[in-house]
């Protein structure tokens, strides 16, 4: 008995995945979704270096030449903000934690023009020149101004986010250098003072010492939770459609006249997960040849090194995860008529897993703190927040082999209840159920 | 619920008296027949017996009990809702019944009884974007056969059915009659003793259904128990031994064709006329009438003499023909479901 049962799962397993890996809609999939995201990334740093080719025409108005001097010395010289290399937050603040603050070309060119007249006829004459787009912009540096720590950039374009933001760092420096000139600190002595402090973090764990990055850290843990959300959707969905369509073809019926809906659902949902698994890691292989020079070049990936418990982890969490979103997929597409039914009931699965992307923050800044530590433990979130715990601050042993306990039972009591709803919805055909009807057929749901 | 009581008592009136005396005289017979092979007692393929499905209120099928016997072609019929499929898939483990019991091979059935059966749904039940041959192979596995041995037998039927060609097409590739003889290939792959189908000629062009029926009948001569259901009552009338009609999910007649035919005795008339049809209307000689077009068959009332109609209907019509004869299945048939619901 036992022994046809594990057979037919088996079958069903291996002909789930051949027919999924065999299509060419999984081949250009698996290819070209790479590119697509490598593309999102690459294309619009492209486009914001080539921007950044163009000239920038500024006017500084300062009270004193000097200080002009400083600030166009500092605007020309200063650091890029090295968005055109990664185009993240980290490549950036990667780069800002390093001492390059002389050493590295700015990327944005600037001519800058010192006007020491800071009279409001000026004022109105500057304005005039970038109305007419003889100059792209000019930055009024009055004594007032400085005193009162607020410059006004008048430009053409206002600015992107980065852009604005290196610009006030430079500023600030601008500023600091005058006021120690003042003070007579100049030159290399100046520079020794204003030496940003580089905070290197070391993470303890079992006893042994890697060096961290936060940054670094949070992006890879992100990253991963984020495959781990998607992943769940993605082929959750594909469980949904291909329940469907067993049940809309009728092919069910033949099954079920060899097979049980519990062995059914089994290797759905295990071919499909399979076939998840082996997209995901041809990824990770093409991730691994294509990317990484690039990525090491910029992100010192020396620095994101994910220790083996973590990634061991992500698979744990990612399976597990897995089974217990899609077998709630199952038993929707067992319950649906039609695709557009399935979108509506889809909130019920996404929820828990919004929330669970919600309490990323608080959950990373405080990994200990108790609502972290039982918000792990809730089956429907363990998956992303039991992981996260995990990857920053690894949880004492008891807490993970709890949650890991708690989502195992749900994921048990899911596929049984799932697989009672799937046994009596593939047989119905016409309306959609309702919930009172869902719950009445739990109860009849027995036998075979 | 109301609705389903008023209609079943509208039934009741609908049928006469005999019919019920007769019901439970053929389930009588089909017991004692049991006993027809004397060298060896042969074990029932099939018994229901009193099995009830309902879903929520609506009951499919009620208080249900007949027998196939082996080597038998059992045809389950009656019209359109009358719990015909509900019953196929009790039987075939699909389902469970509420309460009564069915058995296979004269078992309680089990699990291991999914291997000896082959099933064939109503609507094409196949995976749209899978190979023929794949498909085939993959059904005969589930049902235990290894995969060698099932793709030689897939290869063969699909030999012997026309569709060699096409092994290594899609089935979305295929037209609807060669997707019905796959369909057919993919419940006998693994040579089953005992075959259910539902509805396997609906929807044929005459030539695939005679393939089918060809195919049916070599199963027969095999020796295999072939049970399927159908509304068609010609269908049912060549290749049936024995029916079971159902109605509302309770059987109205059951039992071997020919006794209940025999059982309704030379009382129907076949009537080829031109002319006035005034005799049809006479309720002392016709009990009811079906008019086919080309001719007429009349139910006599009880207790009339044929020969009292022959001369009614040659007073004022040309008669061309008039034949005594046992009803048609279908006349039986409209008879027990009366025509509202035929």
């Amino acid at each position: 008995m036992r022994n046809f049962g594990l057979m037919n799962t088996w079958l069903i397993i291996k002909r789930e995945y051949l027919e999924r890996v065999r299509t060419r809609s999984f081949l250009v999939l698996t290819l070209l979704l790479p590119a697509i995201i490598g593309g999102a990334f690459i294309i619009p740093a492209k486009l914001s270096s080539m921007k950044s080719g163009k000239t920038q025409r500024l006017v500084v108005v300062t009270s004193t030449p000097q200080f002009g001097e400083i600030v166009r010395q500092q605007l020309v010289t200063g650091t890029s903000t090295g968005d055109e290399k990664v185009g993240t937050d980290t490549g950036k603040d990667i780069e800002k934690d390093k001492d390059t603050l002389d050493d590295d070309k700015p990327s944005r060119n600037y001519s800058i023009e010192v006007d020491s007249n800071s009279s409001e006829a000026e004022r109105t004459d500057l304005r005039n020149r970038v109305k007419a787009g003889d100059i792209d912009g000019y930055l009024w540096l009055s004594d007032d101004a400085v005193a009162a720590r607020k410059v006004t950039y008048y430009g053409r374009q206002a600015g992107g986010f980065m852009e604005k933001s290196w610009l006030s760092g430079q500023l600030d420096h601008a500023i600091l250098l005058q006021e120690l000139a003042q003070r007579g600190v100049t030159g290399a002595q100046a520079d020794a003072l204003l030496k940003p402090v580089k905070l290197e973090t070391i993470r303890v764990e079992a006893g042994r010492e890697t060096k961290a990055n936060g940054q670094a850290m949070f992006f890879a843990v992100f990253a991963m939770v984020m495959l781990l959300y998607t992943a769940v959707i993605f082929y959750g969905v594909s469980v949904m459609r291909a329940v469907l369509e067993e049940k809309n073809s009728r092919v069910m019926e033949v099954l079920l006249s060899s097979a049980t809906s519990t062995e059914l659902m089994a290797g759905k949902l295990i071919g499909i997960g399979a076939v998840g698994l082996t997209q995901i890691g041809i990824w990770i292989v093409m991730a691994a040849v294509y990317a990484f020079p690039a990525l090491a070049a910029s992100v010192s990936v020396g620095e994101i090194r994910i220790p083996p418990l973590t990634l061991a982890a992500f698979a744990l969490f990612f399976l597990l995860g897995y089974l217990l979103y899609s077998s709630i997929y199952a038993a929707i597409g067992a319950i649906i008529t039609s695709e557009q039914e399935g979108q509506q009931l889809q909130f019920i699965i996404l929820l828990p897993l919004i929330i669970s992307v919600f309490m990323m923050g608080p959950v990373m800044r405080a990994p200990d703190a108790p609502v972290a530590v039982w918000t792990s433990m809730v089956p429907f979130f363990s998956p992303v927040l039991m992981y996260l715990r995990i990857a920053v601050q690894t949880p004492p042993v008891w807490q993970i082999a709890l949650s890991l306990l708690l989502l195992v039972a749900t994921i048990v009591g899911f596929l049984f209840l799932c697989a009672r709803i799937y046994r009596i919805g593939i047989l119905m055909y016409g309306k959609r159920p309702t919930l009172p009807e869902i719950l009445k057929w739990l109860k009849y749901a027995k036998g075979l | 619920m109301v609705r389903r009581n008023a209609s079943l008592r509208g039934l009741a009136d609908k049928f006469p008296e005999s019919v019920g005396v007769k019901l439970n005289a053929v389930i009588g017979f089909n017991i004692s027949q049991t006993n027809r092979k004397p060298h060896h007692m042969p074990v029932n393929t099939v018994e229901l017996s009193k099995i009830r499905k309902s879903y929520d209120e609506f009951v499919a099928v009620d208080d249900l009990s007949f027998i196939i016997r082996p080597g038998e072609v059992y045809g389950l019929l009656g019209p359109n809702g009358a719990g015909k499929t509900s019953t196929l898939r009790m039987m075939i483990g699909i389902t469970v019944p509420d309460s009564g019991v069915v058995s296979l091979f004269g078992e309680p059935l089990r699990r291991a009884h999914m291997q000896r059966l082959g099933y064939l749904p109503e609507e094409r039940g196949l995976y749209k974007k899978m190979k023929v041959l794949d498909q085939l192979v993959f059904l005969g596995q589930l049902k235990g056969l290894s995969g060698h041995d099932a793709g030689q037998r897939a290869l063969q039927w699909c030999e012997r059915l026309g569709l060699k060609d096409w092994t290594d097409k899609k089935v979305e590739e295929l037209s609807k009659g060669m997707q019905q003889k796959v369909q057919f290939i993919g419940a006998l792959v693994h040579d089953p003793q005992f075959v259910v189908m539902d509805e396997p000629f609906s929807g044929l062009d005459p030539s695939s259904a005679l393939v089918l029926k060809d195919a049916f009948l070599e199963l027969k001569a095999a020796g295999k128990t072939l049970l399927f259901s159908t509304h068609r009552m010609d269908t049912a009338e060549r290749l049936c031994d024995s029916i079971c009609l159902i109605n509302h999910g309770r059987a109205v007649l059951e039992g071997d064709l020919a006794k209940i035919r025999t059982g309704y005795g030379k009382r129907n008339v076949q009537i080829k006329y031109e002319g006035d049809s005034h005799f049809l209307h006479d309720a002392k000689l016709v009990q009811s009438f079906n008019d086919y077009g080309n001719y007429v068959e009349v139910r006599l009332a009880p207790g009339a003499d044929p020969q009292d109609l022959l001369q009614a209907a040659a007073a004022r019509a040309r008669l061309s023909k008039f034949e005594l004869m046992e009803p048609s299945l279908e006349a039986i048939f409209i008879e027990a479901v009366g025509k509202a619901n035929a």
